[in-house]
């Protein structure tokens, strides 16, 4: 794999929080590169910094040193409005617990990432959101507020709200760890073929056989990639 | 759909919480809207009395002594030592200052003194079309003003004193001197007014100067201004200037009394009122900042999707400046209605009708939701300095 198809890059991450006043170290020097269209699966024992680590190359959360790079530009170095947009445009997040605003409709909270600003939704990003709804099989329930869907529904939604924006790189934070095995492997179907979009996809799982479906699969022990 | 559905849509699902504070805002509108057309009404309906209860200045010659009076003129003084004015010279000299725009009537007066069946009484002359400008709340009781010069208009305490009745004759006994065999005649009763014209009788001017022989001859002069706000100082200031040998006096009493303590009231009520508008910001600003703790998740993921800070910060004041305008508007509204209410108990109806004032409803709207705004301001901005990944991490 040749260094400029990597479309995001992190190098020698180290994150630590302080837990009752001693520093743990979270991240102890963790580098990756993930090239465009790169199914990547993160997997190793619970307290390994694999979300941690997630956060930090979704621009989530600020490492303490490394660096990181996407497109080739040092995130560190970039300003707010920057990050902004970049989060905006081009990365797409997908959380352990479906994180959707309870008030909105699915069709609603699938067009969140076009509600920015005071300029209204159009008709054709209504049409994409309603389009992506349907590839999550949610059509028939867009008008539907969280409170009413089941939760691999609501992970599907929160799928869809990825997919809506074209983004290049997704994030999931063990997208199935809430759900049945069966919903499990319907969300996990959905992921695998987003794929054929192009995407980079960086995913976090205990699953081995989901982790099986990517390109290559990283292992995490303790802070560190191995 | 825009950033504003994120807000308002919260608004709607917590909607316990925005009626509550909607409620209290409301109230707080609804008491001042009230309370500023009730006292424009009451004022208007008092400045109007102000100028009906009798007159704002009182012109009449320089005197010394004060015993029995009449519209505060002192009628003891007259046995001894009577001076007056001249009533032609007197009324062109106030027609010609400047503030004559703002007076409204100029009422002349003689007092005569006279004995009606051995029972002393005065007899004021008047110019009746004048005086029934002046004194708007007079009602004649029985028969009607007088039409015939000689006619007289009696007091009602004064016709209950003396036994008169409607065609009574009243000779002219005067001490100063009047033609022999002048005679009286009564043409009217005034119904109580209250005031000081209950004990009296009222002819006509003209005649009782020229029977008394004292032609252009007035003890004093009343002059009423048209509103209570207008300058009287200046109009006192002025006539004084014109009339030099003359005691000008400004009779303002009751009715300003009255204003006052509308004042007064009015001052009560507007700081209830913005207690109550204290209480909805403070209200306004623990809820939101409660809820910003409740929905640092929401925020996560709005960051995370690339919403800015200033957005995060935008939501959540917008939702606050949403109720803000909602109870503007509801409150206004209803406060216009509640004041008819208001006005019918206190039997004020009759005066003008309120002007509904649109304008007056959008600036009321703005200026609560520039409050709830600002009471959220510090919520707000802890929203907009929540970072995703605090809201984000799950452990
Ligand atoms: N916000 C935080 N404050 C304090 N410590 C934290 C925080 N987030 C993570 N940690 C610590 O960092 C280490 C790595 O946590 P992380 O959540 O990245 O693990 P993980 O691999 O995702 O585990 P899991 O599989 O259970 O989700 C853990 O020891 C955890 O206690
Ligand atoms: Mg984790």
């Amino acid at each position: 794999m040749s260094t400029d198809a990597i479309l995001l890059q992190a190098l020698d991450i180290t994150k630590s929080f302080s837990q009752d006043g001693t520093p743990a170290q979270a991240l102890k020097g963790v580098s990756l590169g993930v090239a465009a269209g790169e199914f990547v699966s993160l997997v190793g024992r619970s307290g390994s910094g694999k979300s941690t680590f997630v956060s930090v190359l979704s621009t989530l959360l600020k490492p303490d040193s490394g660096q990181l790079l996407y497109n080739g530009q040092d995130l560190a170095l970039a300003g707010e409005a920057e990050i902004d947009a970049i989060r905006h445009r081009d990365f797409a997040v997908i959380f352990q617990f479906h994180y959707l605003l309870p008030y909105l409709t699915a069709l609603e909270n699938t067009l969140l990432p076009f509600m920015r600003g005071l300029r209204p939704v159009t008709r054709v990003q209504k049409a994409r959101a309603f389009e992506c709804l349907e590839r999550v099989g949610l059509a028939d329930k867009a008008q539907r507020l969280p409170g009413q869907l089941s939760g691999g529904e609501q992970q599907r939604v929160a799928i869809a709200r990825a997919l809506v924006k074209d983004a290049r790189v997704l994030f999931a934070d063990e997208p199935t760890g809430s759900l049945d095995s069966a919903t499990g492997a319907t969300v996990m179907e959905l992921l695998a073929g987003i794929r054929g979009d192009g995407l980079s996809v960086v995913m976090v799982t205990h699953n081995e056989e989901y982790a099986r479906l990517a390109d290559r699969v990283v292992r995490m022990e303790d802070g560190l990639v191995v | 759909m825009n950033i504003l559905t994120i807000a308002l849509r919260n608004a709607r699902k917590k909607w316990v919480r925005t009626s509550l504070l909607l409620l209290v805002f409301s109230l707080g509108v609804v008491s001042i809207v009230a309370l500023s057309f009730v006292s424009r009404v009451v004022g208007e309906g008092l400045e109007k009395k102000l100028v009906s209860f009798g007159a704002n200045i009182l012109v009449s010659p320089k005197s010394e002594k004060l015993t029995v009076s009449y519209g505060g003129f002192a009628l003891g003084d007259m046995l001894f030592d009577v001076t007056y004015l001249d009533e032609a010279a007197t009324e062109a000299k106030i027609n010609a200052i400047a503030l004559r725009k703002n007076i409204s009537v100029i009422a002349p007066k003689l007092v005569v003194l006279d004995r009606v069946a051995g029972v002393p009484a005065a007899i004021v002359g008047v110019r009746f079309d004048r005086e029934k400008l002046l004194k708007g709340y007079w009602t004649v009781a029985q028969g009607d003003f007088p039409t015939k010069p000689e006619g007289l208009l009696v007091g009602s305490a004064a016709a209950a004193k003396l036994g008169l009745k409607l065609g009574d004759a009243v000779p002219l006994a005067v001490a100063g001197g009047g033609s022999a065999g002048s005679q009286l005649v009564v043409q009217g009763i005034l119904a109580p007014t209250g005031s000081e014209d209950d004990n009296v009788l009222l002819g006509d001017l003209g005649y009782l100067q020229r029977v008394t022989h004292r032609p252009s001859k007035v003890n004093f002069v009343e002059v009423a201004a048209l509103c209570s706000a207008c300058p009287i100082d200046d109009i006192v200031s002025q006539l004084g200037t014109v009339l030099p040998d003359t005691e000008i006096k400004t009779l303002r009493g009751i009715v300003q009394q009255r204003m006052v303590s509308v004042l007064f009231v009015k001052k009560l009520i507007l700081s209830v009122s913005l207690v109550i508008l204290l209480t909805g910001c403070s209200m306004v600003g623990i809820s939101m900042l409660s809820a910003v703790n409740e929905r640092k998740k929401e925020i996560g993921i709005l960051r995370s999707l690339g919403f800015s800070r200033r957005s995060v910060f935008a939501i959540f004041s917008a939702e606050a400046a949403a109720v803000g305008l909602l109870a503007g508007l509801v409150g206004y509204v209803a406060g216009y209605f509640v004041s008819f209410r208001i006005l019918a108990v206190l039997e004020l109806e009759s005066t003008a009708p309120l002007p509904f004032e649109p304008l007056h409803l959008v600036a009321t709207a703005l200026v609560l939701a520039l409050l709830t705004s600002l009471a959220s301001l510090f919520p707000a901005w802890k929203a907009a300095s929540i970072e995703p990944s605090e809201a984000l991490v799950t452990l």
